[in-house]
């Protein structure tokens, strides 16, 4: 009798002991897990980089003397063709939709990309060829100190002109 | 015994402890990160803009939660500033509180931050993104912190380079001292030539100066004229004797002879009225009284000899060819009376009246004066000849802007380590900062050491590209040759007068187009004998009792050369121009500035004469566009229209004080 | 219903295949799934799949082989992430750095961990070394492993050294500078391997391109490699030497040339096979790798990390101003390991830059040779080898006391100060 006793006391005693382990071993594993993939993530956000080092997006091109009237000018810095037309300024991207080479300006007509043969008209839209969007028109502005100013961000319709 | 293969319970217990730990120290780090202080700083200015913009403006507005920066490639910058400055540029924080507050006054205008970023102009560390780090107070490692305002200037200076920039009133005095205190003779500085130097030629000083003078020269020059511009070498004894013995034994070059001077005639109040009216006190100063040019007479007697000073008045450029004193056209009796003047009235009474007579001359005293000569760079300044080849003696000062001055660079210990203190103490007071330096006192004031200090401050050691950089242009040397040429070296025309920016400033007239301003025979009279045509100004051309030939010759010259195509051409002047002239000479009132008779303002000159002085096509001009030939000048542009201006020149036209002519 | 029970059992079924091809054994709760789990892995299999019981003791290792390891661990991670932000090219190396301090998210934290797991590392190996002397365990077999060690350790300082360039500050630059000297003090070589360390005769951007690649590249590998050799010397002469009493005789010896009690065991020792080896020589000395050792090994890596962590949020890596050659600081101290070479260097520039370094590593090197008797192995200072322990125990002193005066007690112009007047 004491002995079935003391041996549902062990019994218990071992029971407890067990949940004990689990509880500490599983809570050890939970932080180790939360940790490593605590971990990933800092990684992962670490691998984005916050600043960057790469012209801003909105940039003085020159002053608007610098583009005669009813000329195209090519910026290879900014990536965009300048036109100065009796209605006024406006800027075209020069990189095509497709993958990002840079197009080629052909009088009169429009735009034909060198790498896998886009063509789009003279207001950029897609005539031809694998690229699936029209070329992008940029938003200008005046600087304070009277530079013509292009902002990559601000995506205008092709009717924009921009007059000074 | 069968081994438990278990671990105990011991160590889920550890594991446990330290997986819980090890999550805290690790939610640590990412607390660090997302509590950062610009984050902070960047969620108060949310709640702040939600309160000062309205809804439109706001949806327009940046969005928050980066990091921002100015990236100037071409000077080598990252300026993160406005990542917590986030109000910088605009307009409706301009009562916030720091950081947010507008930048204030206009200088965003003109100085855009996409372009310039912020520490170009202030100072600081760019990359930081915290207070601290961002250096606006002086940190270790960073060797840029901000500058406080008052040393603000030093960075307009580092790109704008020219003497005098605009809206600075530290860097452009600064400037000003270390081109007049000659710095350039012993150091390198950029932006100052050696052309900066005004020191006297001493190859033949054995001539001029009297020893006593000397000896008490060399131990303290401010002791003699409070404006010199020699500084105070600290010369032991034993180096001025070897000094004075040295220069006192340079006798490269005689005087002029003045053997056959009978001074017994010499009469010293007919010297006065000579010094009079030659105008001496243009250049010169006697007891505070004159200008600053030349060097201060009020005791020369005691410090030249008198035969010395016969000979230099005769002909100044035989003593020293570079002087910028004029040849008078004196007669040798009038040279006479005037040096009897200078050395009996204008000398120190405590000086004996009789030099001191020097007999014997020891060569090794000499020998050790030359060596004090070379060894504080005298020859720097004095371009001593044969010995320019020693170079400069003091450490070049490219770079002084950004030079790291450790705390052992001080040997007072209760100055505060900075590169502006080290500066300053150093223009002050050279000998308390090192043992054995060479580098003589100035005695400058706070205030002249301090803008020094700007401007020293202002050179530093990066090169900046030509597009950020704005100097003044050379300005090419002018020497005329010839006859013309020949007279402008007698009279010094250039001492006082410029000719394409080259030449002295005491002239307001440069010769640039004064052919096309004055009349040919007005030019001949007048160089004769000057007389007052701004009788409010102290400074007047001095007389130098030039010939008629030499005269002729110069308004020759002036009326063939210094001419201004778009000033001449025949201008009808008829009598009812002349009457409409005089009506609105009237109503504009000119007469509030300008003399024109007896009755006038003293702002402008005197027009009395202008019929005789004044060429039509110049006053047409002047009148029509004034700011345009004079920047700055008071005369208002009235706006006039072309044929009102040519009336005001008819008018003027008729304005003469010839006897024969009508008196207005 | 019956559908989705049978492509629920279906895809239960694939799931399980998945995992046990992978996982060749689950999550062991036999003893003999635990020995196999060990030997299953690629990972795991570095350890035995039984262990002598006192090598377990923590008292007798310390940890240190494996602390180093962790730290060399978290040194390649840390590394190759900020691999991704860094330039090897002054000045933008500078400019990097700062980056790293103030924009890139956590880049603070992990520059901090990188360096002063460098340091450490160089520490404790130190101490791994000092500790393996003290045990006697480099005795046979065990020679050629202490030699790799060495190899090791001056592979450590070397990376660290490397390493110790890259932020190209005025630190770095000088410390290089004082370091490369006195390596230039070597006859004959030393011109010529400070000339190609440094891609020149100046430190420039040669020379940082070359610490790169060497720290990044060139020293990992071999260090990877030597590692490899190392953990498998281990492993087979037995994981930490146990007490020797005496060599056993030679009819005693099984299964080649080394005593039975030095061996570890594979899964063979508890097959049911007819022809086994001797195991039931000493049963109560060997326990099972999982989860004992593991075990063991899991709860001294988090310590290393939570200590690691705790100190990078504590304390910055130091980063002075931008190199500039024109300026020496006063002092210019090499890295703080070398700092024991440059106080020599300073009274003999032949000693310390190479008599000194050259007669520590010969004499390293050959310490298993000059002292093969098997005597005093498994124990701390055993008394048997006193003498030997007290010779490294003064030698070794006699290091770290050069190197803290050079850290602490020189001034500007290298003269002496005291620490508490600074």
């Amino acid at each position: 009798m004491n002995d079935s006793r003391a041996g549902r006391g062990q019994d218990r005693n071992r029971d407890v002991d067990e949940t004990r382990r689990r509880l500490l071993f599983s809570t050890g594993v939970t932080t180790v897990v939360l940790g490593a993939v605590g971990f990933l993530g800092a990684t992962a956000r670490f691998l984005s980089p916050n600043v960057l080092y790469e012209p801003p997006s909105r940039a003085p091109i020159g002053s608007p003397d610098e583009f005669p009237p009813g000329t195209v000018t090519f910026l290879p810095d900014h990536r965009l063709f300048l036109f100065n037309n009796p209605a006024g300024f406006y800027a075209i991207s020069s990189v095509c939709t497709h993958l990002g080479c840079n197009v080629r300006h052909l009088a009169g007509e429009g735009f034909a990309c060198p790498c896998h043969g886009s063509l789009f008209d003279a207001n950029g839209q897609v005539i031809h060829g694998p690229a699936p969007q029209p070329l992008s028109w940029f938003a200008l502005s005046l600087s304070p100190r009277g530079e013509l100013v292009v902002d990559t961000r601000q995506i205008v319709q092709p009717e924009y002109r921009f007059r000074v | 015994m069968r081994t438990p293969q278990r671990a105990a319970v011991g160590f889920h217990l550890a594991f446990a402890v330290l997986g819980v730990v090890f999550l805290a120290i690790f939610s640590w780090v990412f607390l660090k990160e997302y509590l950062t202080e610009w984050r902070t700083t960047q969620a108060q200015f949310d709640q702040l803009q939600r309160r000062v913009k309205d809804p439109h403006a706001l949806s327009l507005a940046a969005p928050l939660g980066d990091i921002r920066q100015v990236w100037l490639p071409d000077v080598d910058r990252v300026d993160r500033c406005t990542t917590c400055h986030l109000g910088i540029d605009d307009p409706a924080f301009a009562t916030a509180m720091e950081p947010y507050t507008t930048h204030p006054g206009t200088w965003l205008q003109t100085h855009a931050p996409d372009r310039f970023g912020c520490t170009i102009c202030h100072g600081g560390q760019g990359e930081a993104t915290d207070f601290r780090n961002a250096a606006h107070r002086p940190i270790p490692n960073w060797s840029d912190p901000m500058r406080p305002p008052e040393l603000m200037e030093a960075n307009c200076g580092t790109c704008h380079r020219e003497r005098r920039p605009s809206q600075t009133f530290w860097l452009e005095r600064g400037r000003e001292v270390i081109a007049n205190a000659g710095c350039i003779a012993c150091h390198d500085v950029p932006g100052f030539a050696l052309d900066d130097l005004r020191a006297p030629r001493l190859e033949s000083v054995g001539y001029k100066v009297r020893p006593d003078w000397l000896r008490k020269w060399l131990a303290d020059p401010k002791g003699y004229l409070l404006q010199a511009r020699m500084p105070n070498f600290r010369l032991e004894a034993a180096e001025i004797e070897g000094l004075t013995a040295f220069l006192l034994a340079q006798r490269e070059t005689a005087p002029l002879d003045s053997a056959g001077i009978d001074w017994s005639k010499a009469d010293p109040d007919r010297g006065r009225t000579v010094f009079g009216e030659a105008r001496c006190v243009t250049c010169h100063t006697i007891e505070g009284r004159g200008g600053t040019m030349g060097p201060e007479l009020t005791t020369v007697g005691s410090k030249v000899g008198r035969d010395w000073l016969f000979g230099f008045i005769k002909d100044p450029a035989h003593d020293q060819p570079g002087t910028l004193m004029l040849r008078y056209r004196f007669t040798d009796e009038q040279i006479r009376d005037v040096v009897a003047y200078l050395t009996e009235e204008l000398v120190d009474v405590e000086t004996p009246k009789t030099p001191p007579e020097v007999r014997y001359v020891d060569p090794k005293l000499v020998e050790s004066g030359r060596q004090t000569f070379v060894r504080h760079g005298c020859y720097s300044c004095h371009r001593f000849t044969g010995m320019m080849a020693l170079g400069k003696i003091g450490p070049s000062l490219v770079g002084i802007g950004d030079r790291a001055i450790e705390p052992t660079d001080f040997k007072i210990e209760a100055v505060v380590p900075t590169r502006s203190n080290w500066l300053f103490l150093k223009l002050r007071e050279p000998d308390r900062l090192a043992d054995e330096s060479r580098m003589p006192t100035y005695g400058f004031s706070e205030t002249d050491a301090a803008a020094a200090v700007v401007a020293l401050l202002s050179i530093r050691r990066a090169d900046l590209p030509a597009s950020r950089v704005t100097d003044q242009p050379r300005l090419a040397r002018y020497e005329p040759q010839g006859a013309f040429g020949a007279l402008v070296a007698r009279y010094r025309c250039l001492s006082c007068h410029q000719v394409r920016g080259w030449g002295g400033e005491l002239s307001t007239v440069p010769f640039d187009r004064i052919g096309s301003q004055l009349q040919h025979s007005y030019l001949v009279s007048y160089l004769q004998l000057p007389s007052a045509v701004r009788v409010s100004l102290e400074e007047r051309m001095p007389q130098f009792h030039m010939t008629r030939e030499e005269a002729e010759t110069l308004a020759d010259y002036f009326a063939d050369v210094f001419v201004d195509d778009s000033l001449g051409g025949d201008i009808q002047l008829d009598a009812e121009a002349a009457r409409r002239g005089e009506q609105l000479f009237q109503t504009l009132g000119c007469r509030g500035c300008h003399i024109v008779g007896r009755t006038g303002g003293y702002v402008g000159p005197d027009l009395s004469d202008s019929g005789r002085r004044l060429k039509p096509g110049w006053i047409e001009a002047w009148l029509s566009e004034p700011g345009k030939w004079k920047p700055g000048t008071l005369q208002p542009n009235y706006g006039l229209k072309p044929e009102e201006a040519r009336a005001l020149t008819a008018y003027l036209m008729t304005l003469s004080t010839d006897r024969s002519g009508r008196k207005p | 219903m019956s559908v989705l029970t049978a492509v629920g059992e279906r895809g239960l079924a694939t799931w399980r295949a998945v995992r046990r091809s992978i996982f060749r054994v689950g999550w062991p709760r036999t003893d003999k799934d635990r020995a196999a789990a060990m030997i299953s892995s690629v990972v795991l299999h570095v350890h035995p799949a039984k262990v002598q019981r006192h090598s377990l003791r923590a008292s007798y290792t310390l940890g240190l082989g494996l602390i180093s390891f962790y730290l060399f661990g978290v040194l390649i991670v840390t590394g190759v992430v900020l691999m991704l932000y860094y330039t090897p090219h002054p000045p933008d190396a500078y400019r990097s750095m700062k980056d790293l301090q103030f924009v890139v998210t956590f880049g603070l934290v992990l520059r901090n961990m990188h360096r002063w797991a460098a340091h450490a590392m160089v520490f404790v190996v130190f101490l791994h070394m000092c500790r393996v002397f003290f045990t006697g365990g480099y005795k046979g077999p065990r020679q050629f492993n202490w030699v790799v060690g060495v190899g090791l350790l001056l592979l450590t300082l070397g990376l660290s050294f490397t390493g110790y360039l890259l932020p190209w500050d005025q630190l770095a630059f000088w410390a290089i500078t004082v370091g490369s000297n006195i390596a230039g003090y070597a006859p004959w070589l030393g011109a010529e391997v400070k000339y190609l360390l440094l891609g020149g005769n100046v430190i420039g951007a040669g020379a940082l391109l070359r610490f790169y690649v060497l720290h990044c590249i060139i020293l990992p590998l071999l260090a990877i490699m030597l590692v490899a050799v190392h953990f498998y010397r281990v492993r087979k002469d037995g994981l930490s030497a146990p007490p020797l009493p005496e060599p056993p005789p030679v009819e005693e010896m099984v299964a080649g040339r080394f005593p039975p009690s030095t061996r570890s065991y594979g899964l063979m020792a508890l097959t049911d096979r007819p022809a086994q080896p001797v195991v039931e020589a000493e049963p109560d000395d060997e326990v099972l790798a999982w989860p004992h050792l593991l075990y063991r090994e899991l709860l001294l890596l988090l310590v290393v990390l939570v200590v690691l962590h705790a100190v990078a949020l504590l304390f910055n890596a130091p980063l002075e101003e931008i190199a500039d050659p024109t300026r020496t600081p006063n002092p210019a101290k090499a890295p703080w390991y070398f700092l024991g070479l440059q106080e020599l260097v300073s009274y003999s520039a032949f000693v310390g830059g190479v008599l000194v370094p050259t007669l520590m590593v010969l004499v390293l090197v050959l310490i298993p040779y000059l002292d093969p008797a098997p005597r005093g192995v498994g124990v701390w200072f055993a008394p048997e080898r006193s003498w030997a322990n007290r010779v490294f125990a003064a030698l070794a002193s006699v290091t770290i006391l050069v190197t803290l005066v050079g850290m602490f007690f020189r001034g500007p112009n290298w003269a002496w100060v005291w620490p508490w007047t600074q």
